[in-house]
């Protein structure tokens, strides 16, 4: 038997109590990392949305309604633009790429974007590439002979059933232009995992306006220049033109975040709080238990343990109880992450839960530490315990 | 039966403070010597220091004045973390209540003493402990939890414990005084005869028959405390 072992044996006779601390570190840890995986997870989701292009370029209005609904499909779409600002900026010399995108209805909820070839395209400069987990990309078929032929995003696909070779509408009028699931794609942990996509063909097709139209109508297009010194001027002469405007993805992003690091700092105040509600019910309980084997420690102390090793058994419970909850609570606060995601999802916002936040190493090592620290007072108590005093017999 | 005291106590005085100031002293022994592998019981009326004695010479409190030794070594002349490590290794305490750890079994009670004192090789603490438990008749409850024996098993099992590190002096704080008469004399007969077999200086606080009978040496505390005899003679 170790020092260790005794140590455990004491956390072991103390089952309910210790269970019960250690889910309390549990559940505060969850919370702690649950947060922390979701912002990171959605600013991480925002930012690998936002980044592969420069400038958004859609009708007037508010810039952050645009890039929120455009790119991360959680607004209102814009009104349209004409088709023809897309072939103007694809014919730009200062333009690298311009991928046109038409925003739709949706299917179950899940939104129906139309674009071309050019979104999947593996450009060197994406951050993030596609693929697909079943069948093929939809064809860039021309305005007059749509193929209807649509590709899922991983969450689409999985929430909806939807298979390769699967048709479907919603809405009785629709049932006339039924869409056909050619391909899924492979998650990419944004909003194209809750889209369906289809050709401009397509989406002109399904839309009794847009048929007649001559002109026909896109809600933006995406943009990026060749060069970075043409990103100013570009982004001048669309916004002074009638019925555009430009934004800088980046800068809407900017603005999102501030929005959301107010709400970041009254989380961390809340979690703050609540993690020193855990210290002082970790503490609670390891004084207690201490007080109440008082005696036992003066007959240690009588066998012959020294200060040190009464010291040091409660420090390794207090450890051990934060290790385990520690642990306990960084699976918890995936599992909570993930479910969370979920609902979140439904919103609009997509994030990782199983993405692994650098700071869940410092969050576990913070809880040991600090649940350690807060059996020390209760490991002085036993360590100060007098030995002949708490040795005499009951009465 | 050598001849070299276990024990050697001179002019101990230990007093204890008083709330108005002044000081009460509850023990002062002139003179005190336990030969090695006696047995010596002390008797004496409840508050006449008996257990205070037992706790200077387990070095668990300090006294106000006087030397002690045990064996060859000084215990007052030792750092609190050596007078553990001394005390662990070279002295068993009885309790009168036991005091056995409740989370722990039978057996890892006794091996508790073991632990601390570094005395028995870690790979053979297990086996010692079963066969003291054995020899106290324990066998078949190595793996009872305090509450599961009766009050002569926990007896035994404090005995064990007392034993674990076979340690030369074993000081017993009526061992017995909360056993029905037929227990206490029973237990009282075991602990002698397993005191003899392993050649261990014990000196005993009680007032059994079978202790008195079976003692070396009798001590009455209102003789051998001086403090005691001036506090009757006021």
């Amino acid at each position: 038997m170790t020092i260790l072992a005794i140590a455990l044996k004491y956390l072991r006779g103390r089952f309910v109590a210790s269970t019960l601390t250690a889910l309390s570190i549990a559940l505060g840890v969850s919370l702690i990392v649950a947060s922390l995986i979701l912002a990171r997870g959605i600013k991480e989701g925002f930012l690998v949305g936002a980044t592969d292009y420069n400038l958004l370029v859609g009708a007037k209005g508010s810039p952050t309604q645009l890039v929120l609904g455009v790119v991360f499909r959680m607004d209102l779409a814009t009104p349209n633009i004409e088709y023809t600002t897309y072939q103007g900026l694809q014919n730009d010399p200062r333009v690298e790429t311009a991928v046109p995108i038409g925003i739709g209805d949706a299917f179950q909820g899940f939104r129906y974007v139309a674009t071309n070839s050019a979104y999947f395209a593996p450009f060197a400069w994406r951050h993030k590439m596609y693929s697909l987990s079943a069948g093929r990309f939809f064809a860039d078929d021309p305005p007059d002979a749509p193929t209807y032929e649509a590709v899922l995003g991983a969450e689409a696909a999985r929430a909806t059933g939807l298979g390769v070779g699967d048709r479907f509408y919603e809405g009785e009028e629709m049932a006339e232009y039924p869409l056909t699931a050619v391909g899924i794609l492979r998650p990419t942990h944004g909003a194209d995992d809750r889209a369906i996509f289809f050709s401009l063909a397509s989406y002109w097709g399904m839309n009794e306006v847009a048929r007649k139209l001559t002109v026909k109508p896109l809600t933006a297009v995406l943009v990026r220049p060749k060069r970075m010194s043409d990103l100013g001027s570009l982004h001048r002469e669309l916004n002074v033109a009638a019925e555009t405007q430009a934004v800088l993805p980046s800068g809407v992003l900017l603005t999102i975040f501030n929005m959301m690091a107010v709400a970041e700092d009254v989380l961390t105040m809340i979690l703050a709080i609540v993690g020193i509600i855990v210290l002082l019910y970790v503490f609670v309980s390891l004084y207690s238990a201490t007080l109440e084997r008082r005696r036992e420690i003066a007959t240690m102390r009588a066998l012959g343990a020294r200060r040190a090793t009464v010291l040091g058994i409660v420090l390794i419970e207090s450890c051990a109880l934060a290790a385990v909850g520690g642990v306990g609570g960084l699976l918890g606060g995936h599992a909570v992450a993930y479910f969370a995601g979920a609902l979140l999802a439904k919103g609009g916002l997509v994030a990782n839960p199983f993405f692994l936040d650098p700071l869940e190493a410092a969050v576990l090592a913070s809880v040991i530490l600090l649940g350690t620290l807060a059996g020390l007072l209760p490991a002085v108590l036993a360590y100060r315990t007098e030995v002949a005093e708490n040795l005499a017999p009951l009465s | 039966m050598t001849t070299r005291p276990a024990v050697v106590l001179r002019d101990v005085r230990k007093s204890f403070p008083l709330g108005g100031g002044g000081s009460l002293e509850v023990l002062d022994v002139e003179r005190l010597d336990l030969p090695a592998g006696s047995c010596t019981v002390l008797r004496g009326r409840s508050g006449s220091g008996k257990t205070t004695l037992l706790n200077l010479i387990a070095g668990v409190a300090a006294p106000s004045a006087g030397s002690i030794r045990v064996g060859d070594t000084d215990v007052l002349a030792l750092s609190e973390a050596r007078r553990d490590r001394f005390r662990a290794a070279h002295i068993g305490y009885v309790f009168q209540t036991f005091n056995l750890l409740s989370a722990f079994t039978a057996l890892e009670n006794v091996m508790l003493a073991m632990v601390f004192a570094d005395a028995v090789p870690r790979r053979l603490q297990r086996r010692r402990a079963a066969d003291l438990l054995a020899r106290l008749g324990l066998g078949e409850r190595v793996a009872h939890k305090p509450q599961q024996l009766s009050r002569g098993e926990q007896q035994r099992v404090a005995i064990a414990r007392a034993m674990a590190n076979n340690p030369p002096l074993i000081l017993a704080d009526e061992p017995c005084a909360s056993l029905d008469v037929r227990t206490a004399a029973e237990v009282i007969a075991t602990f002698l005869e397993v005191c003899r077999q392993e050649e261990t200086s014990l000196l005993l606080v009680s007032h059994e028959e079978a202790a008195l009978a079976a003692a070396d040496r009798i001590f009455d505390m209102a003789e051998l405390n001086r403090a005691e005899a001036r506090r009757a003679a006021a």
